[in-house]
């Protein structure tokens, strides 16, 4: 194969993959899935009225409520991502046998590799859209309520003749409860986290029977998913607690076969205020990157032998 | 290539990327929990009290959504003055959100505060009974508050909040030791200064509990004349207890001179050092006062039958009086 001819290989694969994404992605917003965001609106904005009676001095004043409004809104981006990357995914297999869109894609000089990956761009592309319209949301909402704050404090301070000192202290706690850097690599974290889920949903779906066992088996994988990084302390530091040799057998198991998705939350601490360095970013951003490759590769590699 | 192949190869591949990626996934929790990143795991008691369902979402990566939520039925607790539940409540929040202030905050108050208070007024118990327990919710909201700043030493807001618990004239009689309270209170004010972001109110309250140590009076004096230096800093409470100070230091110093230095006139001199003879509650230091005041008064023609140190003292309302019937 000469270099001109390999990179035209290279394009029309790429052009292949982008072609299946976007006909995902139109048949899932064509399942209406974007009416979540009234929900969301309707979430965010609510998380506004939360205002409990204040507790600490009249500086920290109104902070509690730009928690509340990270708190629900990031909980409502996990909640609706990883139920989306989840039942996208398991829909999308089943149903283009269903419809019978399957049997025509792969007539065609199709690699199932293009058309899995396809299908995966699609569904992270709507998690992706859906993830940045809610973050504009909550921005939005966060930007005017802690303005409001500011001014509430600014005008206190006014009123008790604070210091500059004074003032940029309490100006600096209040920015840092308000849209931050850090918030946005949380809800790209939230991102990642999806997408892992999407891409283990892909290889479950291409042995699985149905939606319902693909999208069940997913649910359980994400919350054991959480105890992952348990397992593996229980495996590394098993000759300290003198657990036998079956429980470390299968600690050792649980940490190989699942996601550790313990690391993602680091989103808790962003609610709770602190920075999220780009290193830490970038270091998850690879975590997901290596499970969804891997994951796409192993779906491919039970796809490629599938008969329909 | 038969399914058994197949699968076979599938399971080595995903046990060997999982070996590939356990130690890179542990290095990076092991840094984020240095970073205070990640919170710690949930205590079993918690999971068990939140219940499977908010256990299962808490777990599945939503933590501080369901602190929350919590916070919201720690408010009903609150109304229904359910002190036990508030508290229990409060634990499991700050477990959950380990590094919110705020709930730390609002967990204290509720015990030290909003409890003792109900405590005080509460007429079903027996005297004693009341006592026993406005001690105990103060004591309990210490101990919360404490254990919120052993996980947020760098939140001013905490050590602050500390400092305010243990000065108040209405809860330092909680413990036994005032000196020992106040130069608690006056550790934890300094503490928060340390951080570099309280406001200015937090050096002065240090200086207000450090001049109620006994014993501590040559560091209370040094804290008030740096402060002093500062006009910002020069409220009344200050000054008063500045001029206490000095007298303590130099008893035999010309002190109306020395009260017209620090207050501007022999006037507000009087109007300060009066006032300050009235706050018995505080247990503030009245070295020099009396004789002070006797020499304005003196200097500024005041009747005796005018004279503050002729006026009944305000009456003594605390722990002693609150809890005799």
């Amino acid at each position: 194969m000469t270099r001109a001819t390999a990179i035209t290989y290279r394009a029309s694969h790429v052009s292949r993959i982008l072609v299946i994404a976007r006909h995902a992605f139109t048949q899932l917003v064509r399942m209406k899935v974007f009416y979540f965001l009234a929900v969301f609106a309707v979430i965010a904005i609510g998380s506004n009225f939360f205002d409990l009676p204040q507790h600490e001095g009249p500086e920290s004043m109104g902070i509690n409520v730009l928690h509340s409004i990270k708190s629900w809104s990031l909980g409502a981006m996990t909640l609706f991502s990883v139920v989306l990357s989840i039942v996208a995914t398991a829909l999308l297999l089943p149903k283009d046998v269903e419809d019978r869109t399957l049997y025509t894609i792969l007539a065609k000089p199709v690699p199932r590799f293009d058309y899995l990956a396809g299908k995966l761009l699609g569904v992270l592309l709507l998690v992706f859209v859906s993830l940045v319209l809610m973050d504009i949301l909550m921005i939005g909402v966060l930007q005017i309520r802690t303005s409001m704050v500011m001014a509430q404090q600014l005008e206190m301070a006014k009123a008790l003749e604070w210091t500059p000192k004074d003032i940029e202290s309490v100006k600096l706690d209040v920015l840092a409860q308000g849209p931050t850097w850090s918030l946005q690599g949380a809800v790209f974290a939230v991102f990642l986290r999806a997408s892992i889920m999407a891409s283990l949903a892909l290889l479950i779906s291409t042995f699985s029977t149905s939606t319902l066992f693909t999208t069940i088996i997913s649910f359980l994988i994400y919350f054991i998913a959480h105890f992952q990084a348990d397992a593996r302390s229980v495996f590394l530091h098993s000759g300290e607690a003198g657990e036998g040799k079956l429980a470390r057998m299968v600690s050792l198991l649980i940490s190989l076969v699942l996601p550790d998705f313990q690391n993602f939350n680091v989103i808790d601490a962003v609610i709770e205020g602190q920075t999220m360095p780009l290193l830490i970013l970038g270091k998850l951003t690879l975590i997901g990157a290596y499970y969804a490759v891997f994951f796409t590769i192993a779906s491919w590699f039970i796809f490629a032998e599938k008969e329909f | 290539m038969k399914a058994w192949q197949r699968n076979g190869i599938l399971t080595v591949a995903l046990l060997a990327f999982g070996a590939a990626r356990m130690p890179y996934e542990a290095g990076v929790a092991k840094d984020l929990r240095a970073a205070n990143l990640i919170p710690e795991k949930l205590e079993i008691g918690t999971i068990d009290k939140i219940g499977q369902t908010s256990s299962a979402v808490a777990l599945g990566g939503l933590r501080t959504l369901v602190a929350t939520f919590m916070n919201l039925r720690a408010f009903s607790f609150f109304e229904e003055q359910k002190w036990d539940d508030v508290a229990d409540t409060y634990n499991m929040i700050v477990d959950l959100a380990p590094h919110t202030g705020y709930y730390w905050d609002a967990g204290y108050s509720h015990s030290a505060y909003n409890a003792a208070s109900y405590y005080i007024n509460n007429s079903d118990l027996p005297p004693l009974r009341r006592k026993q327990a406005w001690r105990s919710s103060i004591i309990r909201g210490r101990e919360f508050l404490e254990k919120g700043i052993r996980n947020n030493p760098n939140n001013w807001n905490l050590w602050a909040s500390l400092g305010f618990l243990l000065s108040d004239s209405n809860k330092y009689k909680a413990f036994r030791d005032p000196d020992k309270t106040f130069a608690e209170a006056a550790e934890a004010y300094r503490r928060a200064g340390e951080t570099g972001r309280a406001l200015d109110y937090v050096q002065r309250s240090e200086f207000y509990s450090l001049a109620r140590v006994r014993g501590r009076e040559k560091d209370a004096l040094d804290l008030g004349r740096k402060l002093y230096a500062d006009h910002r800093n020069r409220v009344p409470t200050l000054l008063t207890l500045l001029f206490v100070l000095e007298a303590w230091a130099d008893p035999a110093m010309d002190k109306v001179a020395k009260a017209v230095e620090i207050f501007g006139t022999p006037e507000k001199a009087y109007e300060a050092l009066s006032a300050h003879l009235q706050r018995t509650r505080e247990r503030f230091p009245v070295h020099g006062v009396h004789e002070t005041i006797q020499s304005l008064e003196k200097l500024l023609k005041i009747s005796a039958d005018k004279s503050i140190l002729n006026q009944p003292p305000p009456a003594d309302i605390g722990p002693e009086t609150w809890f005799t019937k």
